[in-house]
């Protein structure tokens, strides 16, 4: 599949890659570049490929709260939240940002491999509530625009007086336009996601980046934006979360809320906690050179402990970063090696996220 | 005199004295490389062995030896800078210096026409 912006980046020089069934740029001027860009300036990313979800019926709230982890009773009108989907068995369908409207109209932002397996266990637990559930992905485009400078760049097209707080979202207008306005992003460097019909994205994108050129605004691919949500120590469906991992387990464990009411999973993640099979995961710079990948062997004092889930090289601590799952507590500041092609690499624990903008 | 293998690397040579890199079309591909592994100094290698690793952001890749040799030299400056890889894949990007024993093995090589003949055929 192809989003409508493909041929806007095979014409800014894009290298084009497979990512669940889409046509996605991994990179336009080099995954390091754009991950630097958006640290220092702004990055601005066609994520229409994720699936996205519209929930609505008078029982929305109350099915939400019951098919996901996080508390959606007490969330605001107007904000998002990260939650998580979870199997009666414990481990993870999808996670997910949740926005919701009001009571009764909410929009679940779902990962682009998870799109069709999420609607089907949505749709399974949804016999006994009054709810519709509609997959949007095919009409709708979603842009990022992060980094510090994103504020500035999107005041240049909406201009008034409006203020947004970090999780809140508002629909505002661009010439004639609906355009769902959220301060979300999936860096860790601040920023905002904006929401469209299809027909309004290539506008969107080519004003943003207009816009944005004096600024230091550039467009930035899949690469970056996993680098990106490694340093911020963020989850990716398939690596720290999956159908044999329990949130509970991951580094989104603190998305999981005992005190919400009942939830699906929730005698599964009771019965975990405090088992001696329950893991868990931890962040690992390496002190010594070389890239950790995913399933690299992590070991303490020579005993194998457990896997990494994600590894990357830092472009902004220039160095070797991982989040390992380990069946053992490791503390911080603790030593571990992690082996890359044959070497044992010196790592220690460190309290995420990698990198703090 | 400058030869091309398959596997994208190139070797300059001048009698018994080659460098090796790896080509433009390889760097590109392999887009930015964060970390290389240079092989000891003094090992010797046979034409086809992993001589040394490139590892970018998206994947790690396997330079291969093109001739066969003993290594005489490796290019320090990549441990700081590896990225001059990508910044100048043919000349200071350069990976090790290379003592051949089997000069008869560059007849295998390709010229640069039939190097760049194959990049463009994908």
């Amino acid at each position: 599949m192809r989003t409508v912006l493909y041929n806007a980046h095979v014409a800014l020089g894009a290298k084009m890659v497979d990512f669940a069934g889409w046509e996605m740029p991994l990179s336009y001027r080099g995954v390091v570049a754009e991950h630097l860009a958006v640290r220092t300036h702004a990055g601005l990313f066609d994520v229409s490929h994720m699936g996205r979800i519209r929930i609505q019926g008078p029982d929305a709230e109350h099915f939400l709260n019951f098919v996901t982890t996080n508390e959606v009773i007490a969330q605001l009108d107007g904000s998002a939240a990260y939650t998580v989907l979870t199997h009666s068995h414990g481990g993870t369908v999808d996670d997910t940002l949740l926005y919701r409207f009001d009571p009764q109209r909410f929009y679940l932002v779902a990962n682009a491999c998870n799109r069709e397996k999420d609607l089907a266990h949505l749709r399974a637990h949804a016999r006994s509530f009054r709810v519709t559930i509609q997959p949007t992905y095919a009409n709708e485009g979603i842009l990022a625009l992060q980094g510090p400078e994103a504020d500035t760049i999107l005041r240049q097209l909406f201009p008034g007086e409006w203020n947004l707080k970090y999780m809140r979202f508002a629909v505002m207008t661009y010439q004639g336009h609906d355009v769902l306005v959220a301060r979300t992003g999936y860096t860790g460097s601040g920023g905002y996601e904006l929401f469209a019909e299809n027909s309004v994205i290539p506008l969107l994108w080519t004003d943003l980046l207009a816009a944005g050129c004096n600024q230091g605004l550039e467009p930035v691919g899949i690469g970056a934006r996993d680098t990106l949500r490694l340093e911020a120590g963020y989850s990716l469906y398939g690596h720290e979360l999956a159908d044999a991992i329990a949130p509970t387990e991951s580094v989104s464990a603190w998305a999981v809320k005992w005190k919400k009411g009942y939830f699906v999973g929730q005698e599964a993640l009771l019965r975990l906690q405090g088992n001696a099979n329950k893991r868990s995961q931890h962040g690992v710079v390496l002190s010594e050179p070389g890239v950790p990948r995913a399933n690299c062997r992590v070991f303490r004092k020579g005993v194998e402990i457990g896997l990494v889930t994600s590894g990357t090289h830092s472009p902004c601590l220039n160095c070797g970063i991982a989040i390992v799952m380990v069946q053992e507590d490791l503390a911080l500041g603790e030593g571990v090696e992690i082996e890359v092609r044959g070497r044992k690499l010196k790592g220690q624990v460190i309290k995420l996220p990698f990198y703090n903008p | 005199m400058i030869k091309y293998t398959e596997s994208h690397e190139w070797i300059q040579v001048d009698g018994k004295a080659g460098i090796v890199g790896i080509t433009d079309f390889a760097q590109k591909e392999l887009g930015d490389i964060v970390y290389v592994e240079l092989p000891q100094v003094g090992k010797t290698i046979k034409l086809g062995q992993e001589a040394a690793v490139l590892e970018s952001t998206k994947a790690a890749a396997d330079v291969y030896a093109p001739v066969s040799g003993k290594i005489t030299a490796v290019n320090d400056a990549l441990k700081n800078a590896p990225e001059l890889v990508n910044q100048s894949a043919d000349s200071d990007g350069w990976l090790f210096k290379i003592e051949l024993s089997e000069p008869t093995e560059l007849d295998g090589l390709m010229e640069k026409e039939a190097y760049l003949q194959l990049v463009k055929r994908g």
